[in-house]
């Protein structure tokens, strides 16, 4: 149904002639370029407008299709008058409404205009004509490119990732930014793919629910983690709206920040303010103005006061006592210069205006650009390690007042400290021994090994013995060396206090004195041994010379020669004895123990004679085995009994006994008689060498059996002594190891 | 073999007393002794001993050497010996039994003990000779 207005337009695109129509001086008023064709697209008219916008007077009846000069798209691609909308029309498609279109004018100049094409179809419906409308619109234009301009300027250049998801998360938009966070190489490797896929696992259901709900058009954040395409995981911090689509739809409009570093680095300096505050030392930071702007736990400790007195006050104020306010300026002058200082010794106040040894370490402290802008500073308290100090310096100026070299040596045997003998005694100065291995340096010869002597130090705590150490010149020198450890509380050692002795001399004399006592024992044994043989034959002889010729000599002749047999029969015991006496010494270690019952049933067999002569009566306690050479211990039986034999009583028969019993580790033999006694003050002497106490004519001996006895003894670390009861007998003891 | 003119004498005694049917030759020290095995193993008219008493201290070459020698010997290997010392140490009594002596005699002071010698020179011999034969 066309109406009154169509009608007449029909009329006037029809009549081609719009001078005298009703519509002719509206039209022409109009602002709107319009103008109208024949079937062929031919102009037929066109208004003031027209000419106005396309910049030029079209010729009626020759221009087709549109006023303008040249016609694009809106991408630039020159668009041909038969193409444009008015030529599309006039074949009779449908032109859609709203097109964009760009047109230039002869000057250059281009503008942006809406076409909206009509045709004029008579009662037939045949086309016969067409009407346009170009509507400018190039201001809106201008307006709509500047924002979009603007706004993408805005996306690409922020840092942050800004990206528009769509309700499924399918990813419909994501700045450059956004595409290295994400690790992706294009564009295209990511928008249209479901943003999901590059969420973290555990924060992927999170993630959904945040993107539905900003898309039901709540705003939000959320913190989550992603995994990129090339696999690193990167935490962001999301700040998200919902975004309203011309189609309806509400989207997913995001900026993301990524916050991994930020995250490392708070969790790093939690960690490190945890560091800080559990150290035991008092780490201190300030700026080159010595103001103090960061303070421990431990500094509180140290020095009393808490961080809030003590942050914004200066060090020099705080902490420097008065005679020593000189340093912190040299200190800060060397931080300036970016120098650190190690390990600086000295004394600072505390807040109750006590003092304390502390050990500073100061470093300055650059920040990124590498510029300083203040120091740390870690003190230690050293108060006890002085005074331990001060104490061992006392202990070693003692030490050197000794005359035995001593040194103290760590567990390790590093040697601590060498007193002023010690260097005297080997060459090597303190400064030279410190720190050295104590058996490095002295070529220490061990009389067993070292493991062994250990193992006793730690037993007992202390060990003594005889080492070789060289001296500094190189020669060896013996020492009396005795060790003490010192040990912790768990037992282990961990300082050694060695003194050593110089026996050097010592050793020398006694070798020399062995070597002598050795010569000599050999020269009395093969003396004694050569003094037989010729004995024998004056003692044969003499005796042959009574026997055979006594009778053709006088009496005085004969006295001589029985002089002559007895004075050689004498000084042949003797020269037994001395032998026996000289002999006990030639014995090794015995190899096993000796039974006691053996020994001294031998010695009863040797005195057979002399028992059963004066019928002595000889009884015994059932004897025990021991470490003893066997001849040796029959040796004192038969000299013991021997004695007790000859030294009987007249008036009774002898009774000897020989009777034992154990004793601290000890056999503790007596083998007691009844005979005339010893008198007290001879107790000692009858153990002495050729010691008698009766005349050859009262008693027969040669005073070496007791001697014997005695070395016998003395050999195995014993002891021989005898209790008497003058005229009522004798007791002998002796003490043998067990 | 004695060097000691008064035990030469002694052991005369001693073997006289027992009435044995032997002589006797007398050397004074080792070497002689030495010299002596070496003589009769080149002469066969020099007789070999039957039964030598050897002094375990020679002059000159000890007793335990002139018994080596001895044993080694072509002719007088095999001749009995008896040790005599006037020591009665065990060390040269183990040496010389290890060295192969058929007896061993600790010189004595007495004279009737130095007689024994005799006794043991016969017992030996009548020993020895039993050996022999068999």
């Amino acid at each position: 149904m066309m109406s009154g207005g169509a009608k007449a337009l029909n009329a006037f695109v029809a009549g081609g002639d719009l001078k005298d129509s009703v519509f002719r001086e509206l039209v022409e008023a109009l602002p709107v370029a319009i103008y109208t064709t024949d079937a062929e697209g031919r102009l037929t008219y066109f208004n003031a407008a027209a000419v106005k916008l396309s910049g030029r007077v079209p010729e009626l009846g020759t221009d087709k299709w549109c006023v303008t000069w040249k016609i694009f798209l809106p991408d630039g691609t020159p668009l041909p008058h038969d193409q444009c909308p008015m030529a599309i029309a006039l074949k009779g498609a449908e032109v859609p409404t709203g097109i964009e279109c760009i047109a230039e004018r002869p000057d250059g100049s281009r503008f942006w205009f809406t076409p909206c094409p009509a045709v004029v179809r008579n009662a037939e419906g045949r086309i016969i004509g067409g009407i346009n409308l170009l509507m400018d619109i190039t201001d809106r234009k201008h307006a709509e490119l500047e924002a979009s301009e603007q706004f993408r300027a805005i996306v690409e250049t922020t840092p942050e990732c800004v990206k528009i998801v769509a309700p499924d998360g399918t990813l419909l938009f994501m700045n450059s930014p956004g595409l290295a966070m994400v690790g992706a190489s294009a564009e295209d490797a990511v928008i249209g793919r479901n943003v999901y896929d590059i969420i973290a696992l555990e924060d992927r259901k999170r993630f959904r629910d945040f993107n539905e709900k900003i898309c039901k058009g709540e705003k939000g954040s959320l913190q989550f983690d992603i995994v990129g395409f090339k696999g690193a995981r990167r935490h962001m911090e999301t700040h998200a709206a919902p975004l309203r689509h011309l189609d309806g739809t509400t989207v997913h409009l995001a900026i993301s920040h990524d916050i991994t570093e930020r995250k490392r680095g708070e969790s790093a300096a939690f960690l490190l303010g945890a560091i800080v505050d559990s150290s035991d030392d008092a780490i201190i930071s300030k700026n080159l103005d010595g103001v103090i702007t960061s303070w421990n736990k431990s500094a509180e400790r140290l020095f009393g006061y808490t961080a809030d007195e003590a942050i914004g006050q200066t060090v020099a104020a705080l902490l420097v006592p008065d005679d020593r306010q000189e340093e912190e300026p040299d200190i800060l002058a060397k931080l300036r210069k970016g120098e650190r200082v190690d390990h600086f010794e000295t004394v600072r106040r505390r807040k109750d205006g006590s003092l304390i040894d502390i050990s500073l370490t100061i470093s300055p402290v650059k920040d990124n650009q590498g510029r300083i802008f203040g120091a740390s500073k870690v003190a230690r308290d050293i108060t006890q390690r002085k005074k331990s100090e001060k104490r061992l310096i006392e202990q070693a100026r003692l030490l050197d007042l000794s005359s035995d070299a001593i040194l103290v040596r760590d567990g390790q045997d590093r040697i601590l400290d060498w007193n002023r003998a010690a260097e005297k005694m080997y060459g090597f100065t303190r400064e030279e021994a410190l720190g050295k291995i104590s058996h490095e340096l002295l070529r220490t010869g061990f009389p067993e090994p070292l493991p062994g002597i250990r193992e006793i130090l730690l037993r007992d705590g202390h060990w003594s013995g005889e080492l070789i150490h060289a001296c500094r010149a190189g020669s060896r020198i013996s020492t009396l060396s005795r060790w003490v450890a010192e040990r912790d509380k768990n037992g282990d050692v961990i300082r050694i206090l060695e003194s050593n002795n110089d026996i050097t001399e010592r050793v020398r004399v006694q070798e020399e004195l062995r070597r002598a006592n050795q010569d000599l024992e050999q020269f009395a044994f093969s003396a004694t041994h050569d003094l037989q043989e010729p004995l024998r034959s004056v003692k044969i002889y003499s005796e042959l010379l009574a026997t055979r010729h006594g009778d053709t000599v006088d009496e005085e002749a004969r006295k001589f020669i029985t002089f002559v047999h007895s004075g050689a029969t004498r000084m042949e015991m003797l020269v037994r004895d001395l032998l026996a006496y000289t002999q006990v010494a030639r014995f090794d270690a015995p190899s096993e123990t000796a039974d006691a019952n053996e020994a001294l049933n031998g010695s009863l067999a040797n005195l057979a004679g002399a028992i059963s002569e004066c019928m002595a009566k000889i009884s015994a306690d059932p004897l025990p085995s021991l470490p003893v050479h066997r001849m040796h211990l029959q040796q004192v039986f038969q000299n013991l009994i021997g004695n007790a034999i000859k030294y009987r009583s007249p008036d009774r028969q002898l009774l000897v006994h020989v009777g034992v019993e154990r004793q601290d580790g000890h056999w503790l033999f007596a083998v007691s008689d009844n005979g005339i006694g010893i008198a007290p003050e001879y107790k000692e002497k009858i153990f002495g060498l050729f010691k008698r106490l009766h005349t050859s004519d009262e008693y027969s001996g040669t005073g070496i059996g007791l001697a014997i006895c005695q070395r016998i003894v003395d050999r195995y670390h014993g002891r021989i002594w005898v209790e008497s009861e003058p005229g009522h007998g004798s007791i002998f003891r002796f003490k043998l190891p067990a | 073999m004695e060097d000691n003119e008064a035990d030469v004498f002694l052991i005369q005694e001693a073997i006289e007393a027992k009435k044995l049917p032997m002589t006797l030759h007398v050397v004074r020290d080792g070497e002689q002794a030495m010299r002596y095995f070496d003589e009769a193993d080149g002469d066969v008219s020099m007789p070999c001993p039957a039964l030598v008493i050897l002094d375990i201290n020679l002059p000159k070459k000890q007793g335990s050497e002139v018994l080596k020698h001895m044993r080694r010997s072509r002719r007088c290997a095999n001749a009995l010996v008896i040790a005599v010392s006037t020591s009665d140490s065990a060390r040269d009594r183990e040496q010389m039994t290890e060295l192969g002596v058929n007896g061993y005699f600790r010189k004595p002071s007495e004279y009737a003990a130095f007689m024994k010698l005799g006794e043991v020179v016969k017992a030996l011999l009548a020993g020895g000779t039993s050996e022999n034969r068999e």
